[in-house]
């Protein structure tokens, strides 16, 4: 408990930290990887936990963006009445998609995601008269608390490192709740879960539904950050990064999740030095880090931390201790 | 009349390079049950290895594609060394991710190479035409759909009739029981990427001259071949082939008796509807877990 | 050694002769104007050629003395593929570079996600998008270097009656450009009495063309407008000839840019006319042979409308730099008040939306080849 404790004021003294001290374009990298942490967070419970490979996040996101973006520029709403919608449709949404689609499993349902991803963006797309097409939507209102514009990227930057707190505590204790044991035994063993009185379909569902939600989430933040949407914000390559984000940070780990977030954003961000080739050496070294850290960063953390605590002792229990994903927080 | 059979012959010339690119995708997946998301990406590379032999070096045409398969093959061999060997333990989904990370290397190492402008692979039958009871058809897309019969012939031989494709065919169905057997299952992976990669390099030289080359054009290639496998049935080669021309069909038909702007919601949406209704296609077997 | 008259005459006569012959611009602090345009990915298509004109202008103005003797830097970063891109390169220049001016890219999906930032930076900029909805957010800070998309698409519609052809079909990309252009068209037709017979659409990476083309015969268009992009472009006129279609062609610009024209053949080219922001060509005057002459001679390639539309707006910009100084609100009021300012390409004249080119041309290859002539110039209402 205390070490999550920890972790959490690190995050927000980190966080704060950063906002008063760089400047506005790391500033505007910042928000990026906050919106996209939500997001990976959300992809979390769909594949750390409950091991569903959902190549389709993006499309929730986009869902949701889309809502509020509608909501806000054609019916006049406020971006925060308008979340409301956007954030329950979206999660209603992915529970509706998920009772047939989720009876499959590995890539068949990798690649039936991909197919609803690429199905969204061509809807979006072509159905101009509600979704603007590929001119997407503009001047999108930015948010306001209490009177208040939330104007400038500090102040955005401090609004979406509260939402991102809040909703990495509602994972933690979701995680360590028995829904969350639920969701990850029917990822370790479906057969054996099921036997043991877990309702499978309904957990695999559930964690969907709870994935799509914070994309919603994440979506809205990013309209009302960036102003503007279009069909390529939430095309299936934002997917596979989300994806790519969470196994680079470390599966089943929020603070992987969130680490994972913040690399892949700034990471081709820093190697903009290396001129025209800097997208080939990025492919590069997310090949390189997929095989060397296989577990993710936190893995890597984790196995040194547990290595360090059991020094000479059984060799085995500490490699078990590194192996059973049951010890992750 | 003669206009339908102008959209059939385009259809089946588009479904025999998207069964191409697909059988590519399939062998390697039979095999040694990765999933290739960079298997556009091998399309695309084949076109350009086309566009290295034949515009920027100017070989004559026979010479120039044998050295570009060979080159496809010698790719398909550094692809085995370099991502499948190192990540071969990995979790599906890991490798799902090296795959495409890859595949983003190769489109801009290919744009870093060529340059953004498309290029125009010739074709032995340029401009070439014949009647067809009334519709006008290029030689070209009859020879692409020959050649992809061809092709898919030979295919079976080598798997049905050659010692090394027998073999690759027991690696496919059981790994422990042909390494049991005594078979080099190292040496079969790697041919069947090899093979794949020749696969695609074929589909890659073919639609050369019909669609331009650019370095685009991997990413919604590797859609519509995951959707012609989903479909015919993943695992199974005459399902990629099927698969394959459904969704050519599919797509031009689509577009001229349905809705030409959502015409690809078609096939993407069959694609869907069989993973929910028969998953493993018109002709796979029942879905078995991978070792 | 020792400092003696001679010594020190000899090296004051040096200093002088060294002053004489220095480089007019070597004094002074840049004046610093920035680029965020795609040098990566698939937008690159076009940006590598704006990339390079502008390159060749800062080394052209630099070399006329720079602005009043200060040198003239460019600084780029990549926009990337996407909206998001985009933006961050333009706040990473703002942020890191702090320029007087910058030039966005020439896709307007990304000039309309910038356009927020460029207002809350208060830095005037110029982009190529066509699409007219960035005119609209521009706030007053953006100014447009090429046609919008309506006033080309007015002037193949206009084009039509030229032909005096009665039973257009209309060919279009699915996506803003493509269906704006094709909405525009469509409604200065009727202005006309002339309704279009057909509007089909198609995907951004299709590769067949037969199914849409088939239709617009079976309803008898006598002419095809198309709205396309280079790679798209050339395989529809391509699947044209193949299909045997006799029907004369009015196609937007993408079909005849150079990375489109190098695909084609003169057969391709029959019957095909081209509406374009401007005729790239030497025969238009000494200043354009020059511009085409020297950039192929620098980069190996042909230049483009788009590469010389950001080369003439970077004579825009740097006339006023020199009139003006660099301070953005005044650079911004000299741009606004350019009403016939005498580019290489167009005659620039910026409306109060920031749009500052209001005219097309309309082109042609010679029968039997692909050298492209002028048949007319258009200012549509």
């Amino acid at each position: 408990m205390a070490s999550r404790a920890l972790a959490l004021l690190a995050f927000l003294g980190v966080g704060f930290a950063l906002s008063m001290s760089v400047s506005e374009y790391s500033l505007r990298l910042l928000n990026l990887a906050a919106i996209s942490a939500v997001a990976v967070i959300g992809l979390n419970f769909a594949f750390g936990y409950a091991g569903l490979i959902s190549l389709g996040h993006a499309a929730f996101m986009g869902l949701g963006a889309y809502i509020l973006a509608l909501l806000t520029t054609r019916a006049g709403w406020s971006p925060w009445l308008a979340a409301a919608p956007a954030v329950l449709g979206t999660g209603l949404a992915a529970a509706l998609i998920g009772l047939p689609l989720l009876r499959l499993k590995g890539h068949y349902l990798a690649l039936a995601t991909l197919g609803l991803n690429v199905s969204f963006g061509i809807v979006a797309a072509n159905w101009i008269e509600v979704t603007g097409g590929t001119n997407g939507v503009a001047r999108i209102p930015g948010l306001a608390l209490f009177g208040h514009a939330l104007d400038g990227e500090r102040a955005f930057l401090w609004l979406a490192l509260a939402v991102v707190a809040i909703l990495a505590i509602l994972a933690s204790a979701l995680q360590r709740s028995r829904h969350g044991r639920a969701m990850m035994a029917v990822r370790d063993d479906e057969t054996a879960a099921a036997m043991s009185g877990v309702n499978v379909t309904a957990v695999k569902v559930a964690a969907f539904a709870l994935s799509a939600v914070y994309a919603a989430i994440a979506g809205c933040l990013f309209a009302a950050h960036v102003r503007f949407i279009s069909p390529d914000d939430f095309n299936f390559a934002h997917s596979i990064t989300f994806l790519s984000m969470l196994i680079v940070g470390g599966e089943g780990t929020i603070a992987g999740a969130i680490i994972g977030a913040a690399l892949l954003t700034f990471l081709p961000e820093w190697l903009r030095g290396l001129g025209e080739s800097y997208l080939a050496f990025f492919g590069l070294m997310m090949l390189a880090i997929l095989i060397f850290m296989p577990r993710g960063i936190m893995g890597l953390a984790l196995g040194l931390a547990a290595r360090r605590r059991r020094p000479a002792q059984s060799h085995t229990q500490a490699t078990s201790a590194v192996a059973g994903k049951a010890v992750r927080p | 009349m003669a206009d339908l059979i102008q959209l059939m012959t385009n259809g089946l010339a588009l479904g025999s390079v998207y069964a191409l690119a697909a059988i590519g995708f399939v062998i390697v997946y039979s095999a040694t049950g990765v999933v290739n998301f960079a298997a556009g990406q091998f399309v695309m590379v084949g076109t350009f290895a086309g566009v290295a032999t034949l515009l920027n070096a100017g070989l004559p045409m026979p010479i120039g594609y044998a050295g570009a398969l060979v080159a496809m093959a010698l790719f398909g061999a550094l692809f085995y060394l370099v991502v499948y060997l190192p990540l071969r333990a990995s979790p599906i989904v890991t490798v799902i991710i090296g795959t495409v990370a890859i595949g983003i290397t190769l489109q801009n190492a290919a744009l870093l190479t060529f340059g953004s402008w498309p290029f125009r692979l010739p074709s032995p039958f340029e401009g070439m035409m014949i009647e067809l009871a009334g519709a006008v058809v290029s030689v070209h897309a009859l020879a692409v759909v020959v050649a992809t019969a061809v092709m898919i012939g030979l295919l079976w031989l080598l798997l049905h009739r050659t010692v090394i494709g027998v073999a690759m065919r027991a690696v496919a169905q059981d790994v422990k029981a042909a390494r049991l057997m005594g078979l080099r299952v190292q040496g079969l992976l790697a041919f069947s990427w090899i093979l794949g990669a020749v696969m695609a390099g074929v589909a890659g030289l073919m639609l050369g001259p019909m669609w331009f080359a650019d370095v685009n054009m991997g990413d919604p290639i590797a859609l519509k071949a995951f959707a012609a496998t989903v479909i015919g049935g993943f695992g199974s080669l005459p399902g990629a082939i099927a698969g394959g021309f459904f969704v050519g069909l599919a797509e031009v038909l689509g577009a001229s008796y349905i809705s030409s702007a959502y015409k690809d919601l078609i096939a993407f949406g069959v694609m869907i509807l069989f993973l929910l209704v028969r998953p493993q296609g018109i002709f796979g077997e029942p879905i078995q877990d991978r070792g | 050694m020792s400092i003696t008259r001679r010594t020190i005459l000899s090296l004051a006569a040096g200093a002088a002769v060294g002053a004489a012959t220095r480089p007019a611009f070597a004094a002074g602090e840049p004046i610093v104007v920035g680029a965020a345009i795609p040098t990566t990915g698939p937008l690159s298509l076009s940006g590598k050629q704006y990339f390079n004109t502008l390159t060749m202008a800062e080394e052209d103005i630099n070399k006329a003395g720079g602005v009043n003797g200060r040198p003239f830097k460019l600084v780029v970063e990549d926009a990337g593929a996407s909206n998001s891109t985009a933006v961050s390169a333009f706040v990473k220049l703002v942020q890191e570079s702090k320029p007087s001016f910058v030039f966005l890219s020439s896709y307007s999906t990304q000039n309309l996600a910038t356009a927020p930032e460029v207002i809350k930076a208060k830095i005037p900029v110029m982009y190529a998008g066509g699409a007219d909805a960035v005119a609209d957010n521009a706030g007053g800070w953006m100014f447009r270097i090429r046609p919008t998309d309506s006033v080309a698409a007015r002037g193949m519609a206009q084009f039509v009656k030229t032909l005096k052809a009665t039973k257009p079909g209309i060919m279009y990309i699915q996506n803003d450009f493509g269906q704006g252009g094709a909405t525009a068209a469509a409604k200065l037709l009727e202005a006309n009495g002339i309704t279009p017979v057909g509007s089909e659409a198609y995907g951004q990476n299709d590769k067949d063309f037969s199914a849409q083309l088939l239709r617009l015969r079976q309803k008898g268009a006598d002419v095809i407008l198309t709205f396309v992009y280079p790679a798209d472009g050339a395989l529809l006129l391509r699947q044209i000839k193949t299909l045997g279609l006799k029907t004369p062609v009015i196609a937007s610009s993408g079909s005849f840019l150079p990375a489109s024209v190098q695909l084609l053949s003169p057969a391709d080219l029959e019957n095909v006319w081209g509406v374009i922001d401007t005729f790239v060509d030497p025969s238009v005057g000494a200043r354009m042979a020059d511009f085409t002459t020297r950039y192929k001679a620098k980069f190996g390639q042909d230049g483009d409308a788009y590469g010389l539309a950001y080369y003439d707006g970077a004579l825009i910009l740097a006339e006023g730099l020199k009139k003006v100084g660099p301070d953005p609100q005044k650079l911004r009021d000299f741009i606004a008040a350019q009403k016939s300012w005498e580019g290489i390409g167009q005659i620039y004249s910026f409306d109060d939306k920031g749009n500052g080119a209001p005219g097309v041309v309309v082109v042609k290859a010679k029968p039997g080849t692909k050298t492209l002539e002028l048949v007319e110039r258009i200012r549509p209402s």
